[in-house]
C-alpha cells in the first residue's frame, strides 16, 4: 500500500466516523490512560545495550518493589514464626498432657497452609518485579548464587511436603508413637523453615557485606558469598524476631477475638490464648536486643562507614524512633502482665500495686534516656547557648553507654514483671523459701547495680573497651539473672500453695487493645529496620561492588518512608486478618450448623486451610 | 505547603479517621482498625517530627584541570571532595568534636608528608596492622580506614591529591601539591606517588 493510499484509507475511516467524535475521543482517552504505564516501562528499554532498569509510572519501580518485598518478608516472618510457636505448644501438650495447648497449636497450624500460599504468592510477585525492574542486578546475583537457587527450590519442596503431612496428619497422628512422629514432623517443618530463611538471607546480606571471589567454581563462589560477615547475625536476629512476631500476632488475634466473643467459654479461651501469645513474644523480646547489638557490631567491624551511616549518619534519627517503638512494646507487654495480675488473680493488685508503679516509673525513665538523641534539634541561638548541638546535661544521656544500660534495665524489669505474675496468687511452703527469696532479691539488686556501674564507667574508657568488655558484661549479667531466678522461682513454686485461682476471661477490653498494640509495634519495627538495613547500602545495589545508577539511587527521608512503612504494616495486618478469617470460616459454619451438619461428605478433600475433623 | 507539611496533614488525617471510628462505630473489627490507624498515624507524625535527612548519591563532579591555576584552587576542590564524595567528614573532624569517631585531622597536613598522606589514604594497612597494646603476641588489628581509591568511595588520583592539598591548607602549611601533578584526562597517567622515606616515621607513630 502506497503512502497516498494509506492517507485515503485514513480519510475514509474518519468520514465514516463523523458524528461519533465524542465516542471516539472517549475511546482514545481510555486507551491512552491504559497505555501510560507501558510508555513508562519502555523508557529504559529504548536505549542502546542491555536494559539495566525498567520503571513504572506514578508509584515508581523502587516503591513497588519496596512494598512487595516488605510484605513478603513480613508474611515470611509470620509463616516461619507460627510453626515455632505451634510446635512449642504441641511439645508442651505432648510432654505435659495439657490438651488445650495441643488445640492452640492446631488452631495456629491451620493458618499455615493459607498463609504459606500467600507468602509464596508475594515471593513470586517480588521475583517477577525484580527480574522486570532490575534485570542487570538480578543477572549478577543469579551468577553469584546460582547453586543456592537450586537448593532453595529443593527446600521449598521439602517444606511443602512436611507442612501438608504435619497439618493433614494432625488428627490421624494424635496418640502413641504416631504422636511422637507428628512432633518429629513439626521439628522437621521448623528445620526446613530455618534453612528456607537463611538461604535468602545470604542473598540480602551479600548486598550489604559482599564477599566476591573472582575465581573458583560456581559452588565456591556461592559459598564465599553466602558466608559473608553479616549473614549469621541476621540469621539469628531474624529467627528470634520471627518467634516474637508469631507470639505477638497470636496475642493480637486472641485480643481481637476476646473483644468480640460473647460466651464465657470463648472469653476464657481467648484470654488464655492472649496470655500465651504475649508470653512467647516477651520471651523472644528479651533476647532480641542482644542479637541486634551483635548485628550492629558485625556491621561496624565489616565497614566502619556503614556503621556510622546507620548510627551516626543520616539514619541516626531512625534509632530514636526505634527506641520509641521498642519502648512502647516493652510498656505494652508489661502493662498486659500487670493487667493480668490485677484482673485474673483477684486480691493480688493490692500486694503488687506499689511494685507495678515503681516498674512503670523506671520503664518510663529508661525509655526517656533511650530516646535522648545524641545531638539535639536546635536553633542557632539555642545551639550557641548550649555551646554546640549537644545539650550540657541531656547530651550525656544520648550516647551508647547510657542506651545500653537502660535497655538492659528494661529487660530486667520486664523479666521481673513476668516473675511477679508467675508468683501472684501463690504462697510459698518450702522451708528454704525465705532464703531463696533473699538470694533472688540480692541477685536482682546486685545485677542492676552492676549494670548501672558498668554503664557509668563506660564513659571513662575507650569505646573499644566499652564495646568489647563492658557492654558484653552487661548482657552476661542480665542473662545470669534470668538463668538464676527462673529455675529458683520454678523450684519455689513447685511446692507453693495456690491461694487464688486464676480467673480467665475477666480481663478488661483494654487488654485486647494492648495485645493489638504490641503486634503493631513489632510489625512497625520490622518495617523500620528493613528500611534501615536497605538504606545503609546508600547508593549501592551491592555495597562497593555494583552501584545503583537508577533514578532511585537515593534513600528517602524518614518522614516520607514512614508512610510507606505504615502502609505496609496496615496492609500486612489486613492480610493476616483475612488469613485468620478464611481459616476459621469452616469452624464458624460448623458451630452454627451443629456437629455433623457442616462437615464435608466423606471422601471429599478439604480445601487448603480448611479444618480437618476434630476428634478431641 | 512544604512536602513535610503535606505528609503531616496525611498522617493527622489518618489519626483523625481512627478517632472518628472509635467514637462512632460499634463493630469490634472496625474499632480495632481505627485503633491501628491512630497508632500508625502517630508513628508517621513522630517520624516527620525528627530532622528529615535523605541520602543522595554523590554527584559526579569532574575536575576541570584547565580552571586550576594555583595550589589554592586544588585545595578548594579538596574541600568539596572532603565533605561530599570522599565522605571523610563522616568519621573525621577538623578540630575537636564529640561526634568524630576517628582521628582529628586538624594539623595533620603539618605532621605528615604528602607522600605518607597519599599512602595512608590508598593503603591504610601499610603500617598499622597489628595490635601491640595488650602485650604478648600482637593481635591482628586492621585499621578501620578504607582504601579511599577503591569502591565504595573510589576517589581518583586527582581527587586524593586535592584532599591532601586541603588538609595542608587547613594546617597552615604551604600546599605541596603542584598543578603539574594532576592527571589530565586522556593522557597517560604519571607515576603514582611514592611513600618513600615515610616508613621510619610511620613505625614511630605506631609504637
Amino acid at each position: 500500500m502506497s503512502a497516498i493510499q494509506e492517507v485515503e484509507t485514513v480519510q475514509r475511516a474518519l468520514r465514516a466516523m463523523r458524528g461519533q467524535e465524542r465516542w471516539l475521543l472517549g475511546l482514545l482517552f481510555t486507551a491512552g490512560w491504559f497505555l501510560l504505564p507501558s510508555m513508562g516501562f519502555a523508557a529504559e528499554g529504548t536505549t542502546a545495550g542491555p536494559t539495566e532498569y525498567r520503571d513504572i509510572p506514578y508509584i515508581g519501580s523502587r516503591n513497588l518493589v519496596w512494598i512487595v518485598a516488605q510484605l513478603h518478608l513480613l508474611l515470611a516472618g509470620f509463616v516461619l514464626g507460627v510453626p515455632i510457636f505451634a510446635w512449642l505448644c504441641e511439645v508442651i501438650a505432648w510432654r505435659g498432657g495439657e490438651k488445650r495447648y495441643d488445640k492452640l497449636a492446631k488452631e495456629f497450624t491451620k493458618l499455615l497452609t493459607s498463609a504459606y500460599a500467600t507468602t509464596a504468592l508475594f515471593g513470586g510477585i517480588l521475583l517477577f518485579l525484580l527480574v522486570a525492574f532490575y534485570p542487570k542486578l538480578m543477572n549478577y546475583l543469579t551468577d553469584v548464587f546460582f547453586p543456592s537457587f537450586l537448593l532453595y527450590c529443593l527446600l521449598f519442596l521439602l517444606e511443602t511436603a512436611t507442612l501438608y503431612l504435619y497439618w493433614y496428619g494432625w488428627d490421624a497422628m494424635q496418640y502413641g508413637n504416631k504422636k511422637t512422629l507428628h512432633v518429629f514432623l513439626g521439628f522437621l517443618l521448623n528445620f526446613f523453615a530455618l534453612f528456607i530463611m537463611i538461604v535468602p538471607n545470604a542473598w540480602a546480606t551479600f548486598q550489604s557485606s559482599p564477599v566476591v571471589l573472582s575465581e573458583g567454581t560456581a559452588f565456591e563462589r556461592a559459598w564465599a558469598a553466602t558466608w559473608n560477615p553479616t549473614w549469621w547475625p541476621i540469621n539469628i536476629h531474624r529467627l528470634i524476631a520471627n518467634v516474637v512476631l508469631g507470639g505477638y500476632i497470636c496475642g493480637a488475634y486472641a485480643g481481637v477475638r476476646y473483644l468480640s466473643v460473647k460466651s464465657t467459654e470463648d472469653r476464657e479461651h481467648y484470654d488464655w490464648m492472649g496470655y500465651v501469645g504475649n508470653f512467647i513474644g516477651v520471651f523472644g523480646l528479651l533476647a532480641l536486643p542482644f542479637a541486634g547489638y551483635w548485628l550492629m557490631r558485625e556491621i561496624y567491624q565489616y565497614n566502619q562507614q556503614m556503621g556510622i551511616t546507620l548510627m551516626g549518619g543520616f539514619l541516626s534519627w531512625l534509632f530514636i524512633i526505634q527506641a520509641m517503638l521498642i519502648g512502647v512494646l516493652f510498656l505494652g507487654s508489661n502493662y498486659y502482665f500487670w493487667l493480668g495480675i490485677t484482673y485474673r488473680i483477684p486480691g493480688s493488685e493490692a500486694k503488687y500495686r506499689r511494685a507495678m508503679l515503681m516498674m512503670l516509673i523506671s520503664l518510663l525513665l529508661c525509655l526517656a534516656v533511650w530516646m535522648t538523641p545524641h545531638s539535639l534539634v536546635a536553633s542557632i541561638e539555642e545551639a550557641q547557648k548550649m555551646g554546640g548541638a549537644h545539650h550540657p546535661l541531656l547530651g550525656v544521656l544520648g550516647v551508647m553507654s547510657a542506651k545500653m544500660t537502660v535497655s538492659n534495665l528494661m529487660i530486667l524489669i520486664t523479666f521481673m514483671s513476668f516473675v511477679m505474675y508467675w508468683r501472684a496468687g501463690k504462697q510459698d511452703t518450702a522451708g528454704w523459701a525465705k532464703l531463696g527469696k533473699a538470694v533472688m532479691g540480692a541477685v536482682l539488686v546486685l545485677a542492676s547495680l552492676a549494670v548501672i556501674v558498668l554503664g557509668i564507667w563506660g564513659y571513662f574508657v575507650p569505646a573499644i573497651v566499652r564495646i568489647n568488655y563492658f557492654s558484653t558484661s552487661q548482657v552476661a549479667i542480665v542473662g545470669f539473672v534470668i538463668l538464676t531466678i527462673t529455675p529458683l522461682t520454678a523450684l519455689l513454686l513447685k511446692s507453693a500453695k495456690t491461694t487464688t485461682e486464676m480467673v480467665w476471661g475477666s480481663m478488661p477490653p483494654r487488654a485486647g487493645y494492648a495485645l493489638v498494640l504490641n503486634a503493631v509495634m513489632v510489625i512497625l519495627l520490622m518495617t523500620l529496620m528493613g528500611y534501615a538495613r536497605s538504606s545503609s547500602r546508600v547508593h549501592w545495589h551491592v555495597y562497593g561492588v555494583m552501584r545503583d545508577t537508577s533514578p532511585y539511587a537515593y534513600s528517602p527521608a524518614l518522614g516520607s518512608a514512614s508512610l510507606i512503612m505504615a502502609f505496609c504494616t496496615f496492609f500486612f495486618c489486613i492480610l493476616v486478618a483475612f488469613i485468620f478469617w478464611v481459616a476459621t470460616m469452616g469452624d464458624k459454619y460448623k458451630a452454627a450448623a451443629g456437629a455433623g451438619k457442616g462437615e464435608l461428605p466423606h471422601g471429599i478433600p478439604a480445601m487448603a486451610g480448611g479444618a480437618p475433623e476434630e476428634r478431641q | 505547603m512544604s512536602e513535610v507539611a503535606q505528609l503531616q496533614l496525611i498522617a493527622l488525617s489518618i489519626v483523625g479517621v481512627g478517632i472518628l471510628i472509635l467514637l462512632f462505630i460499634k463493630a469490634v473489627f472496625i474499632r480495632v482498625t481505627g485503633f491501628v490507624f491512630i497508632v500508625l498515624g502517630l508513628f508517621s507524625l513522630m517520624s516527620l517530627a525528627v530532622p528529615q535527612l535523605a541520602s543522595l548519591p554523590p554527584a559526579e563532579e569532574k575536575i576541570d584541570i584547565s580552571s586550576i591555576k594555583t595550589p589554592t584552587d586544588i585545595a578548594a576542590i579538596g574541600q568539596t571532595v572532603f565533605f561530599s564524595k570522599g565522605q571523610c567528614a563522616l568519621c573525621h573532624s577538623i578540630g575537636p568534636s564529640e561526634s568524630a569517631r576517628c582521628p582529628d585531622l586538624k594539623g595533620i597536613g603539618a605532621k605528615l608528608s604528602k607522600d605518607f598522606l597519599y599512602e595512608s589514604l590508598t593503603d591504610p594497612q601499610a603500617f598499622v596492622y597489628q595490635d601491640y597494646r595488650h602485650g604478648g603476641v600482637p593481635k591482628e588489628y586492621p585499621a578501620t580506614m578504607p582504601a579511599i581509591n577503591k569502591d565504595p568511595i573510589g576517589l581518583s588520583k586527582n581527587e586524593i591529591l586535592a584532599v591532601i592539598a586541603f588538609l595542608q591548607q587547613m594546617s597552615g602549611e604551604p600546599i605541596s601539591v603542584a598543578v603539574s601533578e594532576l592527571e589530565i584526562p586522556g593522557k597517560t597517567p604519571s607515576a603514582p606517588v611514592k611513600a618513600a622515606g615515610a616508613a621510619s616515621f610511620a613505625m614511630a607513630q605506631v609504637r
